[in-house]
Formats: structure tokens, C-alpha cells, sequence
């Protein structure tokens, strides 16, 4: 359009004003117009929607296409096929599609209540798609703003229902999916168009000031544990060893009975032994005894003294005890 | 011939602005009414597209014929068990009949402060009517209790509700929908965006919050010390009865060796007891007497008759 613009001041500098040249140039600035405003190009990740005079047409698909100029036929581009991150109680720092959210203050937006009347500070995000472009563009008036009104109202409505001990810890995975579905669900009602593909918990904490007491059960549930094992360890240091113990004196006495019988049985059968040979000489074996012991005997003694057969009172002869041993020492 | 062509340019000019007054285009997003002189005339006219009316004597006016919203302000309400929680709603609703609107409102604008007394007026009437627990829960779900947590210390249980959070927006959307029927217009979801407490509660309520946490660390210390002293009683019993047991069994042995051999004994000795005393005590004498023993001996003795005679 610059060329065209350009080429009439030309004409205009040469002063060849004939009306033939005026309408030339007239018809050529149309068909340039025409032209560019003629045709339209729809990028890989959206599609066109045509209206014509205001009426649904049709939807186009990526690439190059005509429509009829001069406003009869207004293309909107909708780009189904990226998908949209919408955050909850968080912003990204990079400039983003939420940027315009970054101003609000976000605990009002995370901080919300359990169904036990606590409160609990859940941040999320939600990833969708439009699945619908005439959906999106014609049955809600500033559906993305909707869409988050929802969202917020149904994470609090789901949140609401369930007890803090089951948003913080157990369940999480639950409460994502029940968001979704509940999301959906709205968004189909409302007829935005919108497909939820997923809705994603980030964290889910306790409020700030309540923090410090949520770690205090951690730490407690670990101080238990500690000493349960402790307990259990000492268990294990004194049991298995008294187990051994008990093991050893059983033994013991094991061993002491076997030999206490196999003694019994060995002189048992020593004195059957010579009690057979004794049998057969009864009074030459006893007297061999007698003697065989005495003289093993004799020797070990240290003081052997002989009386006579007729001699009284030997023993205060003697003064057996202290004296005599003292006068034997010396 | 000049003026001809003037009167016929002038003539095509008018065709074109009566054109323009009298042809409209609807939008996807619209519908529209048209008046005479101020008096509406017609059904709306909801079809998309290109439309003719009777030129400079009817006015169109454009009305948005999608879901519109309505975002109310954050409100401070006392709920029926007397706390203060903050309520935020938000809306949607859209124009169903254009044309009682137009009488009624007029534009939006009319419509969206008539809408905040109307919503707001209900929200206050049921947050007012209800406690907090039914704002707050929608069912009497069964509730997932976490193994590791000692539930039954967590003071505010699950209370059952009888109308629930759901129930409560239905009825605000039921009421704002019959106090706007003759309005034109549809109110067709109120929620409830954000319930709160206010600032006052909510420190009640984090201290609250802090009280049930200690108590149920608490409760893991004492569970600890207990199981702890469980373990050591285990371990004395353990211990008692281990060795004890090993007590007995090892006394039993011995007794039953003894008796063994004490059988075995008595079977071999009875077989003569008088050699038996001799012989054991022939085999103690060694053992009996050391050097420093005396041993006194008569020569008339067993062993020393020889000394004197040789003849026995």
C-alpha cells in the first residue's frame, strides 16, 4: 500500500492529471486493498473462526485462506492447540499469560478452610486447553475470568469437604482428582468451551504461623520412633545373649550328666570286675588289699610312732599338738 | 445535464445512509431489540446476522445474549454460630428477555447494581441462616483417615451437616433468580469463591490449630515412652523366663544323671556290700593322710604282728 501511496505522488509531481490516470490509480489502490485484506493466514496452533455479517460460517485450519473483505468476513483466531497454565495462590516471575494476576495479594487466594474448620494453604495450577472455539468465543462473556472464578470455587468447595490431615497428607492425589472432575464438570455447564486437562496441587502447607507445630509432630513421630528402637535395640543387645547363656548352661548340665553316668558305669563295672576275681579268693584278695593299700600309704605318712601292744595312755605320752610339732620343726 | 447528475448522486447518497440506518448486523455475542420512538416493537431478534429495520424511525439496541459476570465484593458476615468469616460470590447470568431488560434496566450497568443488592442480600440471609460447618462441607463423605495420625485426638471431627455448601449456593441461586425473573434477566449459578475468617478468628483458630498439633505430638512422645517401657518389660520377662527355663531344664538333667548313676551304683554294689565298704575304704585311706599326719600303729595291729613273730 506504501508503493501505491507513493506512485500517486508521482503522478501528481508530473502534473499528468488526466481523470483516466486518476481512476487507474483509484482502481489499482482498490485491488490492492482487496487483496490484502482479502486473504488471512491461521498459524499451527490456532484455528479461524469466521463470522460473516456477524453469523457463525465456518472454522479454518492452519494455513493460508480467503475470506470476503471489507469487514463482512472477521476472522478470530483461537489457538486450541496450546495448552494454557492458569496459577492459584503463586505466580510465576516470568511474564506470562497471568501476568495480570501478579498485583493480588495470594494467601486470600490460597489460604481456605477444611471441612474440620482449619486452614490450610493450598496452592494450585490448572492446565487446559479450548476444546470448543465456538464454545469459548460465544457463550461466555470473559470466560477466562470465569474459568478461574470457578476454579477458585471449586478447589474451596472440594477443600471444604475434607479434613486437614487429608488435604495436607493423605489425600492429595484425591483431591486433585475430584478438582478436576468438579472443574470439568462446571465448565461443560457453563458451556466454555474449555477442556481441564489436569489440575495440579503444588503445595499444599499448613498456614505460616502453624507451621512450627506441624514439624513439632514430625519431629515427635521421629523422637517415637527413636525410642522404640532404642528400647528395641537394647532388646536385641540383652536377649539373644541370655539366650546364649541359657543355651551353655544347659550344656553344662548335659555334659555333667554324661559324665556323671559314664562314671557310674565305669566303676560300676571295675568294682563288678573285682568283685568277680574276689569271689574266686575271697580271703587272699581282701588280705592283699589290706596290704597293697597300707603300703601305698605308709610312705605319704610323715610320723608314724609303733607301741606296744601293752603300752597305756600313748597319746599323753606323746603331747600330740603344738609342742610336738614345734619340737619337730626345730 | 449537470443538475441531473447531481439530484443522482444525491439520490444514491440517500439510498446508501437509509441503507445504513436501516441495516444492522447481529453478532454471535448479541441480540437486539429495536424501538419506535422509545417503544419497544417486535420479539428480540436473537439470529446472527444481517437484519433490516424501518430506517431513522427505529432505534436497535444491542444487548450481550451470552453468560455474564457478576463478581460480588468481600463481604463481613456473622454466620448463625456467631463468627465472623469473610464471604466473596461471584455470579453468572445472562439477559433471557431482552426486552423486559430494556423496560426494567436499561443497560447492564442498571442491571449489575440491581444484581449486587439482590445477590448480596441473599448471601447475607444464608450465611446468616446457617453455622459455619454448612458453608464450609458439601457431603458427609467418609473421611480418609492417615494411619500414621492419631485421628481421635483431632477435637473437631467431621460434625454431620444437614444442607451443605452446595445446598446453600442452590438456595442463594434460587432466591436471586426469583427476585430477578421480572427483571429479564437469569441468574443461573451464584458460588461462593472465597469463605473465610476474619482476622480476629482466624488467630483463634491458628491457635487452635497449634494446641491440637502439640497435643498429638504429645501423645506420639508418650506413645514412645510407653512402647519404650513396654520393650524393656518384654525384655526382663524375656530374660527371667529364658533363664529360668534353662535353670530348670539343666537341674533336671542333673537330677535325672544322679539318679542314673546312683542306680547304676546301687545295681553293682548291691551285689556285695561288705566287699563294696572295704574296698571303698581300702581306696580312701591314700587320700585320707598326708606327711603330716600321725599314724599310730600297735604291734598287734593287722600289719604289724609280723614285726614281733614271724609265725602267724
Amino acid at each position: 500500500m506504501a508503493r501505491d501511496f507513493i506512485d500517486l505522488k508521482q503522478f501528481q509531481m508530473k502534473g499528468n492529471l488526466s481523470p483516466r490516470t486518476i481512476g487507474l490509480a483509484v482502481v489499482a489502490f482498490l485491488t490492492l486493498v482487496l487483496v490484502f485484506t482479502s486473504w488471512y493466514t491461521v498459524s499451527a496452533e490456532s484455528v479461524g473462526v469466521v463470522l460473516r455479517l456477524g453469523k457463525y460460517s465456518h472454522t479454518t485450519q492452519p494455513g493460508p485462506h480467503l475470506k470476503i473483505p471489507f469487514g463482512i468476513d472477521q476472522v478470530t483466531h483461537v489457538q486450541i492447540r496450546r495448552q494454557f497454565k492458569a496459577e492459584f495462590g503463586f505466580r510465576t516471575e516470568q511474564p506470562g499469560i497471568r501476568t495480570r494476576y501478579s498485583e493480588r495479594d495470594f494467601e486470600i487466594e490460597s489460604l481456605m478452610l477444611t471441612g474440620d474448620l482449619n486452614v490450610a494453604d493450598v496452592e494450585w495450577t490448572v492446565q487446559y486447553r479450548i476444546a470448543d472455539p465456538f464454545n469459548y468465543l460465544f457463550q461466555v462473556r470473559n470466560v477466562e475470568e470465569t474459568f478461574f472464578d470457578m476454579s477458585q470455587a471449586v478447589m474451596r468447595e472440594i477443600v471444604g469437604d475434607r479434613t486437614v490431615n487429608e488435604v495436607l497428607t493423605v489425600g492429595r492425589t484425591e483431591l486433585a482428582v475430584s478438582a478436576q472432575a468438579k472443574l470439568q464438570e462446571l465448565a461443560d455447564q457453563y458451556q466454555t468451551g474449555i477442556r481441564v486437562d489436569q489440575v495440579i496441587l503444588q503445595d499444599i502447607t499448613p498456614p505460616d504461623p502453624v507451621k512450627p507445630s506441624f514439624n513439632a509432630v514430625n519431629q515427635a513421630q521421629q523422637e517415637k520412633e527413636k525410642v522404640i528402637n532404642e528400647a528395641r535395640a537394647e532388646y536385641n543387645l540383652a536377649v539373644p545373649a541370655a539366650r546364649g547363656e541359657a543355651d551353655q548352661m544347659i550344656r553344662q548340665a548335659e555334659g555333667y550328666s554324661i559324665e556323671r553316668v559314664n562314671r557310674a558305669r565305669g566303676e560300676a563295672a571295675r568294682f563288678i570286675s573285682v568283685l568277680e576275681e574276689y569271689r574266686k579268693a575271697p580271703a587272699v584278695t581282701r588280705r592283699r588289699i589290706y596290704i597293697e593299700t597300707l603300703s601305698e600309704l605308709l610312705p605319704k605318712i610323715g610320723r608314724k610312732l609303733v607301741i606296744d601292744k601293752d603300752l597305756q595312755n600313748v597319746v599323753n605320752l606323746l603331747q600330740l599338738g603344738k609342742e610336738g610339732t614345734n619340737n619337730e620343726d626345730r | 445535464m449537470k443538475t441531473a447528475r447531481l439530484a443522482t448522486i444525491a439520490l444514491v447518497l440517500l439510498v446508501l445512509i437509509t441503507l445504513g440506518s436501516g441495516l444492522y448486523i447481529v453478532d454471535e455475542t448479541q441480540q437486539v431489540i429495536i424501538t419506535q420512538f422509545g417503544e419497544p416493537r417486535g420479539d428480540a431478534i436473537t439470529d446472527p446476522g444481517l437484519h433490516f429495520k424501518l430506517p431513522y424511525l427505529q432505534t436497535a439496541h444491542f444487548f450481550d445474549k451470552r453468560y455474564l459476570e457478576w463478581d460480588g465484593d468481600r463481604n463481613q458476615i456473622p454466620t448463625k454460630d456467631k463468627r465472623f468469616i469473610w464471604v466473596d460470590t461471584y455470579a453468572r447470568w445472562r439477559i433471557v428477555d431482552p426486552l423486559l431488560f430494556y423496560v426494567r434496566m436499561t443497560n447492564e450497568l442498571q442491571a449489575q447494581t440491581r444484581l449486587d443488592d439482590i445477590i448480596d442480600g441473599a448471601t447475607r440471609d444464608a450465611v446468616a441462616n446457617h453455622d459455619l460447618l454448612q458453608l464450609v462441607r458439601t457431603s458427609n463423605r467418609e473421611v480418609t483417615v492417615d494411619p500414621d495420625l492419631p485421628e481421635a485426638d483431632l477435637a473437631t471431627g467431621l460434625a454431620e451437616i444437614t444442607t451443605g455448601r452446595t445446598a446453600i449456593m442452590d438456595q442463594i441461586q434460587e432466591v436471586a433468580q426469583a427476585r430477578s425473573v421480572d427483571l429479564g434477566l437469569e441468574v443461573v449459578d451464584v458460588r461462593f469463591k472465597i469463605i473465610d475468617y476474619n482476622d480476629d478468628v482466624r488467630q483463634n483458630v491458628y491457635q487452635r490449630m497449634i494446641a491440637e498439633r502439640n497435643r498429638i505430638a504429645q501423645r506420639f512422645r508418650s506413645e514412645g515412652l510407653g512402647e519404650s517401657s513396654r520393650i524393656r518389660g518384654e525384655k526382663e520377662r524375656d530374660l527371667q523366663e529364658i533363664t529360668s527355663e534353662a535353670y530348670r531344664q539343666s537341674q533336671e538333667l542333673i537330677g535325672k544323671a544322679d539318679a542314673e548313676a546312683s542306680s547304676i551304683y546301687a545295681a553293682a554294689f548291691g551285689r556285695d556290700p561288705a566287699f563294696y565298704d572295704f574296698l571303698k575304704t581300702m581306696e580312701s585311706y591314700p587320700a585320707a593322710f598326708d606327711k603330716d599326719s600321725w599314724l599310730i600303729l600297735s604291734t598287734d595291729g593287722e600289719f604289724l604282728r609280723f614285726l614281733q613273730s614271724a609265725r602267724p
